[in-house]
């Protein structure tokens, strides 16, 4: 029994503000993408007679078809990055480090950037990057190389660098959930049968943790296929993803095509989706 | 082959480093980013720092017609208490709502979830075309806190359902049991008992929108936030103002934090207090 009865018409009243604004605000505008990306003409009007030929002209262009190879790419690299380095961090915070104090501590100072801007984050990576940047006067300094690098800065590696920096937390997080839900006995219990960690890590550990490893693989993948601040603050206007074409179709008035991208991109992000979760039953989330 | 004692400590050490070396490269950035905002007047955008002194700030300060960030940084934060405020009503109803298990609370839980899903650039996009087909001007305080609310609910809501779910109910029963109404029993033992939950969810909807800037950048009309004036002002010349206006709203969100935490910490000591001193 709590404040409101099982099934009273107050849940109604309760749930309905929150509803409607998830209506108004998230869905009915992402449903509106998708009929302006058939719009016949460039003009905005509901009258627009409704073509797939907006469609037709992006897979006809091989620079756009690149661009999203290119966004689907970086995804993957970064899922990859970001699932070693979340999976060793979180297996460290919570296996190795054994005073509690210590863990939150080294948690707390891992998740609160999170609450700080991420475009302040970008811009403090510039001075790091440049040519005359931190990086290469670090390797100038420690004579690794003998000509400052021009590599960093505009370029897919300086994205990269930075993307890690912002969305390892996102790996880390569920897989710290899920470790954390794993009851000791059941390593011990491997011990006692003689199992050496490595197989107590691979036939225990590993199989347990997989929705966690997955979440922050949709995560990462989510956020890294729509981002496009990253993109254009270090690439520098050099490198575009599906999210930086869309800015760009936007600004010069091509609604329509704009849409057609946004809805590529809203094709593939829950595609990804789709088959990230058929690889493991998240609804097995947290159960030991 | 290696005794597999010594691979647990070799493993061990490996993942130390990594992780020590992670938080390293994760922080040094924002902590150069403030040590260089401190450099003289002739001081540039990199090392080396030529003097100390407080010359950016100043010179943020001054600053007057198109660079003056101070009235973006007056919106910015109304904005966000708007959304802190919004966020955690909204969260507290939606979470009392789901433990009444309504007819479609499955749906309704999906629905809000959705919205940490949508990416920022989708949601705001699909704003500003519907808003032009409405015929709407967009501005700060209406399109832009509507999806702002859609990023920061989600999160409220999710910390209410966790301390809901943790939540004794026996505490409520017996309210109503000694005869307190509903709303009397909610108001009078459920909410001072969720509180923390409530303010992290005030949280999030504080920190979420003042830092947003996808969402902001398709549905801000003329009357820009902090955000989308730091990146214009980026865009066109990395200035170390750009640096003390970036340490300057780090401390902000920072200070956010900081004053959540200390308010947890309090209201969890009055709470172990009070069960001591009323028996």
């Amino acid at each position: 029994m709590s404040t409101l009865r099982e099934r009273s018409p107050a849940s109604y009243a309760l749930a309905g503000p929150a509803a409607l604004w998830m209506l108004g605000a998230l869905v009915a505008p992402t449903a509106f993408i998708v009929w302006v990306s058939l719009w016949a003409t460039r003009s905005f009007s509901l009258a627009n007679a409704l073509t797939v030929a907006n469609y037709t002209k992006f897979f006809a262009r091989a620079a756009y078809v690149r661009v999203l190879g290119d966004t689907i790419q970086q995804a993957a690299l970064m899922m990859a990055i970001t699932g070693v380095l979340g999976y060793g961090i979180a297996y460290f915070l919570m296996v190795h480090v054994r005073s509690p104090v210590l863990r939150f501590g080294l948690f707390f100072v891992l998740v609160v950037p999170f609450w700080t801007s991420a475009l302040i984050r970008t811009i403090a990576w510039i001075p790091f990057l440049g040519v005359g940047g931190v990086i290469n006067q670090a390797l100038l300094f420690l004579h690794v190389v003998d000509q400052p690098v021009e590599a960093f800065l505009y370029s897919r590696a300086g994205i990269t660098l930075a993307q890690v920096s912002f969305y390892t937390l996102l790996t880390t997080g569920p897989i710290v959930y899920t470790l954390r839900n794993i009851p000791p006995s059941l390593r011990e219990a491997a011990q006692c049968l003689k199992a050496t960690p490595a197989r107590v890590f691979w036939r225990i550990t590993l199989p347990l943790t997989l929705p966690g490893i997955v979440i922050g693989q949709i995560l990462v993948f989510l956020n890294v296929m729509a981002d496009f601040a990253t993109a254009q603050a270090i690439g520098g206007h050099k490198y575009a993803f599906l999210g930086n074409l869309v800015i760009l179709l936007y600004e010069s008035g091509q609604l329509p095509f704009a849409a057609v991208i946004a809805v590529l991109l809203m094709a593939s992000m829950l595609a990804g989706v789709v088959v990230l979760l058929k690889a493991v039953d998240i609804r097995r989330l947290g159960a030991p | 082959m290696i005794p597999w004692q010594a691979r647990q400590k070799l493993v061990k050490t490996v993942l130390g480093g990594l992780t020590l070396g992670f938080l390293a490269y994760q922080w040094l950035p924002t902590l150069t980013m403030a040590l260089l905002s401190f450099t003289g007047p002739d001081g540039g955008t990199t090392f080396p720092m030529r003097g100390v002194s407080l010359y950016w700030y100043r010179e943020l300060l001054r600053v007057q017609s198109v660079d003056d960030f101070k009235p973006p940084m007056l919106r910015s934060l109304v904005l966000a208490l708007a959304c802190s405020l919004t966020t955690a009503v909204l969260s507290v109803a939606a979470a009392q709502a789901m433990r009444a298990r309504f007819r479609g609370s499955g749906t309704f839980f999906y629905l809000i979830l959705l919205g940490v899903m949508a990416p920022g650039l989708l949601v705001g996009f699909g704003m500003a075309l519907i808003t032009r087909m409405l015929g709407i001007t967009p501005s700060w305080h209406t399109t832009t806190f509507a999806v702002h609310i859609v990023w920061t609910l989600p999160f409220g809501f999710l910390t209410m359902l966790a301390v809901f779910n943790r939540f004794d109910r026996r505490l409520e029963e017996a309210a109503l049991t000694l005869g307190a109404s509903r709303w009397t029993a909610f108001r009078r033992i459920t909410l001072p008992l969720v509180l923390p939950g409530v303010i992290g969810a005030a949280l999030f909807g504080f920190t979420l929108s003042f830092d947003e800037f996808a969402r902001s950048f398709f549905t801000t009309g003329s009357e820009q936030t902090l955000p989308l004036v730091i990146y214009a002002q980026f865009d066109r010349q990395l200035q170390p103002t750009l640096y003390a206006l970036g340490t300057a709203t780090t401390a902000v969100s920072l200070l956010a934090v900081g004053w959540a935490v200390a308010l947890l910490r309090l209201i969890r000591r009055r709470v172990v207090t009070g069960a001591a001193t009323n028996p």
